[in-house]
């Protein structure tokens, strides 16, 4: 099962909601943490005990912490090392966990594969080992929850049911968003009563998540698999082609995922934080990872980047170099640092191979030359008269932002980084664009999946820029009259149900983010 | 706090900080000014600023830093 079946969001999420309804206050969390588990046994099976253990771990860890912070014959300095150790461990025993999981191949294979430049004959025999759903995403919460209680900016829980439920809420335990502990842990022990307006606004979340799951992205699925695997005889114009509509899948795809996910979880009450806001309409590298995947990007910010740039090896280091170089080039130097370790963990993050290594090292490349000529380029600017407010420069900076996106998504999505090369040489070795026209027959996809797609995209579009006018669309149209109101849900539903790609000649298109 | 203001406006200028309430809100200030700040305030108060501290409760407006920087001086 998963969020954009039938199955998921017109059986399992109504019979959730009936029950929950049904059943008294203070026995809603119970609904909840059993329909949590029952959504991970039905995918995960007997792995359920990985997320059992790591909600033990997280509650006893807590308090460990806690009970140091209480000891009154320690001093602060000495709470503090000892909370630090405790915290480690904590840490530790989680990132291992998830490290044999999913990376002892990944490292085995490139330990092998150095000692093998020595002329030695090792081998390595790749084991397989079951990953429960959502244990990169769980495992982040937890670190988040354990340090925010080190840091004294969360209370240690008493209750093991509210980690419980705060590590397993079924809406989000596959994709996310990455929520702190605070955001939802309350909500989802309180079991407030379902509000008419929450299950409405719900249920129309889920319908504008599936419109971008099955309508857009499922539809050009079909060119993406076929441009991906057979990229070493196209066209560089089909590549690139391949590699702009596989940013736009990747798109609907994540953020439709997150609509329906969001809407779930508006449906209990539950707010859960927001992981996209236009990303498109970035105006740097930066700005686009503050709005792309955005509670992976706050987690890495406020767990990596922070503790790193202000480590004391590494201001030790930037002061040195200050006094040495001067304060223009001293002042980059702890947070480049810490970049360079936060885009290690986000390539690492999205999974075991080396391109998604390449991945994260591309952007923080990119995001470190935007950090040291963002003042020359505004002296320039200002120099020569440059108006940043302008439409043709606000244009080509939105065309230089999606060149650098869809360049990453090229690497991202192939299978070797050897590929991603070899796609990325095509472009500039062997580009007739001519040829995509050409060939376009053969693309797995028609002129209607194209216009259904391009259609879905500019609906997507006109709603992204409402949302950055800090326009509420859904309330606006709640304000509409009964009817016009009806013929546009209905109508959306419709063009779901007409034009989603499923039934004979699609096959069911599995969520990208839910296999991390 | 005149000597705060004159830290933030050299590393964000063209900002009125006696005025203004959203510096990370409003993304004024990125992570990138919130880390030059913090080295910047460290050197110029004698004071160690933890990451838990860089929340924009502190880092908002001119005032709220300057009550972090007095609740750790006295620290």
């Amino acid at each position: 099962m998963s969020y954009n079946f039938l199955a998921y969001f017109a059986l399992f999420l109504p019979i959730v909601i009936l029950i929950y309804q049904v059943v008294p206050q203070k026995f809603r969390f119970v609904v909840l943490l059993i329909a949590d588990y029952a959504f991970f046994i039905l995918i995960s099976r007997f792995l359920i005990v990985y997320l059992l253990f790591a909600t033990v771990l997280t509650f006893l860890f807590g308090l460990w912490i806690e009970k140091i912070s209480l000891m009154e014959d320690l001093s602060s300095k000495e709470k503090t090392k000892k909370k630090r150790k405790v915290l480690a461990l904590g840490i530790i025993i989680n990132i291992l966990i998830i490290l044999v999981l999913k990376y002892t191949n990944f490292f085995g294979g490139a330990v092998v594969d150095f000692i093998r430049i020595f002329n030695k004959n090792v081998e390595f025999r790749p084991i397989r080992f079951l990953v429960p759903i959502g244990i990169s995403f769980y495992t982040l919460q937890i670190i988040s929850y354990l340090t925010d209680v080190y840091r004294g900016t969360q209370k240690a829980e008493h209750k093991i049911v509210k980690i419980a439920l705060y590590l397993s809420f079924f809406p989000q335990i596959m994709e996310g968003p990455i929520a702190r502990y605070h955001e939802t842990a309350d909500a989802l022990f309180e079991g407030k009563p379902i509000q008419f307006n929450n299950l409405k606004f719900g249920y129309q979340r889920i319908i504008w998540g599936l419109f971008k799951k099955i309508v857009i992205a499922d539809r050009i699925f079909p060119a993406v698999k076929y441009i991906y695997r057979d990229y070493y005889m196209l066209d560089g114009s089909i590549v690139f082609f391949g590699a702009v509509v596989y940013t736009c899948q990747l798109y609907m795809e994540f953020s439709g995922a997150m609509d329906i996910i969001m809407g779930s979880g508006e449906i209990f009450g539950i707010n859960l934080p927001e992981n996209f806001r236009q990303p498109f309409f970035a105006r740097t590298a930066g700005d686009f990872w503050r709005r792309w995947h955005i509670t992976l990007g706050t987690f890495f910010k406020d767990y990596i980047f922070y503790p790193v740039s202000l480590a004391k090896p590494v201001k030790k280091a930037a002061k040195k170099i200050k006094e040495k170089c001067g304060k223009t080039v001293g002042k980059f130097v702890a947070p480049t640092v810490a970049l360079f370790c936060v885009w290690v963990c986000n390539g690492l993050w999205h999974g075991a191979n080396w391109t998604f290594l390449f991945y994260g090292m591309y952007y923080f490349v990119i995001i470190f030359i935007e950090n040291i000529t963002e003042n020359p380029i505004k002296k320039l600017n200002e120099k020569l008269h440059i108006k940043t407010t302008n439409w043709l420069y606000r244009g080509l900076r939105t065309v230089k932002i999606f060149v650098i996106i869809v360049i990453g998504e090229m690497f991202y999505r192939a299978d070797t980084l050897k590929q991603g090369f070899q796609m990325f040489g095509r472009i500039f070795s062997d580009f007739h664009i001519t040829q995509l026209f050409r060939k376009f027959g053969t693309l797995r996809v028609d002129w209607l999946d194209i216009f259904i797609a391009v259609l879905g995209i500019i609906a997507v579009t006109v709603i992204g820029v409402l949302c950055e006018k800090n326009i509420k669309v859904r309330e606006k149209i709640d304000g509409w009259k009964l009817p016009l109101r009806w013929a546009l849900w209905l109508g959306l539903i419709m063009f779901i149900v007409i034009f989603g790609a499923y039934g004979s000649g699609y096959a069911a298109v599995d969520l990208i983010y839910a296999g991390y | 706090m005149e000597e705060l203001i004159e830290i933030l406006e050299e590393i964000q200028p063209g900002v009125d900080y006696t005025t203004c309430k959203t510096l990370i809100d409003d993304h004024i200030l990125d992570s990138f000014g919130i880390l030059s700040l913090v080295s910047e305030i460290e050197d110029a108060f004698d004071i160690e600023v933890a990451p838990a501290e860089l929340v924009a409760e502190n880092f908002n407006s001119a005032e709220s830093l300057w009550a972090m920087i007095t609740r750790l001086r006295e620290e």
